[in-house]
């Protein structure tokens, strides 16, 4: 075993050689390589972490409308709530009021019903009652309804005589019908003998009550079945107030 | 038996005969840098890499992070000579399997040259970082007593990675001869294998030895530029 100090120093040089070669063809190709690529990895990582970035920017621009969407549909739907509620509001009040309405008309008809059937009835009682005052007069007196009112008015003309302010010139004599002629001249005769001179003239108005009515200047006198009427009226009020209630609701 | 390939000529030039070692040395060069051409020929850093590509990336990102581990730094001229100093001695190491090739690493005067190289490198290395003057007080330091201890200090360094590689390699081929006498169809194969083994190991142990001769000769270099790298140059 012995040292070959030529092919030591033949070795070095190979060596040193080695390593330039290396050097030229390994290292530096190799380094530069993974250089280049952490650089370009760099690079990307960084457009990675920019488009991450603008990506998260964008996911928090989107995060924002979503939630502005959010409030919006809130205060959309409150708003819309709201206004179902104001328009349900509404329409109770008017389906109240229509109701209101609906009963005071109805309440205003049967009123009128009321009234009218109540005239009618007055009226047909009247007819009715006039129908048997003259036919109890004519059966039972012999006489006439106009008769007796008139002899009635004439009874009582005394009465009214310090009502009157001097002598009338003067007077009407109103009724629903005609008068016979014997009782229109009984009628001037009493008249003649309150005041003397007198012109008195007949006048007929079918809406009128049948009774008379005497115009002596400026004063009235009225002889006429309406309190009889009226006292019929209470009757009949009586009679329907006295009626069970069921029947009024049928009737009505 | 012979037990240096330095003894085989292979052919003389101008009379000067040039021995197996040197001519074995040579094939391993063609081959590392034949193959480092080959494969680094026409890099673009987008172009996804070859396997073959990945594989030298690992290699030398493996010389370049252990040589990181042992300085604490990245200098690329440390990489340069440990890292040719590695792959060198494990390519004649692996190839060591080769039947008739003689590996150069089994000469001794190669492993004195490559022990010399470090040597010498080491002082390159301290004077670039220290300067002559900040190497040279490292051999007073602590005391100038100390002077002498530590010049044989630094030249025993160099026989003690001599001798080391070359015993290495030598025994196992000097065990190898010996156990081919005795059983040749078992033994060899299981000698060659441990041998493989051994050879990586050994040119493991040759780099990072020199690794860290070269890193405590820039030291205190290292302390000031702490944290400083070295750009390639």
């Amino acid at each position: 075993m012995s040292i070959d100090w030529i092919t030591v120093g033949a070795q070095i040089g190979n060596f040193l050689v080695l390593v330039w070669l290396l050097k030229r063809f390994l290292y530096r190709p190799i380094l530069d390589g993974i250089d280049a690529r952490e650089r370009e990895i760099s690079t990307r990582m960084g457009e990675a972490a920019r488009v991450e970035a603008a990506a998260e920017k964008q996911k928090a621009e989107y995060e924002a409308r979503i939630e502005a969407l959010q409030a919006s549909r809130a205060e959309t739907l409150e708003a819309a709530r709201e206004a179902a509620e104001k328009e349900r509001r509404e329409m109770l009040a008017e389906a109240r009021r229509k109701i209101d309405r609906e009963q005071a008309e109805r309440a205003a008809q049967r009123a009128e019903d009321a009234r009218a059937y109540r005239a009618e009835l007055q009226k047909t009682g009247a007819e009715a009652l006039l129908s048997l005052t003259r036919k109890a007069l004519t059966d039972l007196a012999d006489e006439t309804l106009e008769s007796r009112i008139v002899a009635r008015a004439v009874a009582r003309l005394p009465e009214v005589a310090d009502r009157l302010h001097g002598e009338p010139q003067y007077a009407v004599a109103v009724t629903r019908n005609p008068l016979p002629e014997d009782v229109r001249a009984g009628l001037r005769d009493a008249l003649n003998r309150l005041a003397p001179g007198a012109q008195l003239s007949f006048e007929t108005d079918e809406t009128r009550s049948p009774g008379l009515s005497l115009k002596l200047g400026s004063v009235q006198i009225d002889w006429t079945i309406s309190d009889y009427l009226e006292d019929l009226e209470a009757m009949l009020d009586k009679a329907m107030d006295d009626l069970p209630a069921g029947s009024a609701r049928d009737d009505g | 038996m012979q037990l240096t390939p330095d003894d085989t000529i292979v052919f003389t030039i101008l009379g000067i005969g040039i021995n197996a070692t040197v001519v074995n040395t040579w094939i391993i060069m063609a081959l590392l840098v034949g193959a480092s051409a080959l494969v680094t020929r026409r890099l673009r850093p987008d172009v996804p890499p070859s396997r073959w590509r990945t594989a030298l990336e690992v290699i030398v990102s493996g010389i370049v992070g252990q040589i990181a581990e042992v300085t604490q730094r990245r200098d690329p001229r440390i990489l340069y000579f440990v890292g040719t100093l590695f792959l060198f001695i494990v390519t004649a190491n692996l190839l060591m399997v080769v039947p008739g090739f003689d590996t150069p690493t089994a000469s001794l005067s190669t492993t004195v040259a490559l022990s010399i190289s470090v040597l010498v490198a080491v002082p390159v290395f301290g004077i670039g970082s220290r300067g002559l003057g900040g190497y040279l007080k490292t051999y007073a330091e602590p005391s100038i007593i100390m002077l002498p201890f530590n010049v044989v200090s630094e030249a025993s360094r160099g026989v003690s990675l001599a001798i080391r590689l070359y015993g290495n390699i030598m025994s196992g081929a000097v065990i190898a001869a010996i156990l081919l006498s005795i059983a040749p169809f078992f033994f060899p194969v299981v000698m060659d294998m441990l041998g493989l083994l051994t050879g990586v190991i050994q040119a493991y142990i040759f780099a990072v030895l020199a690794t860290v001769y070269i890193s405590s000769a820039t030291a205190v270099s290292d302390a000031a530029d702490d944290n400083k790298d070295i750009p390639h140059d």
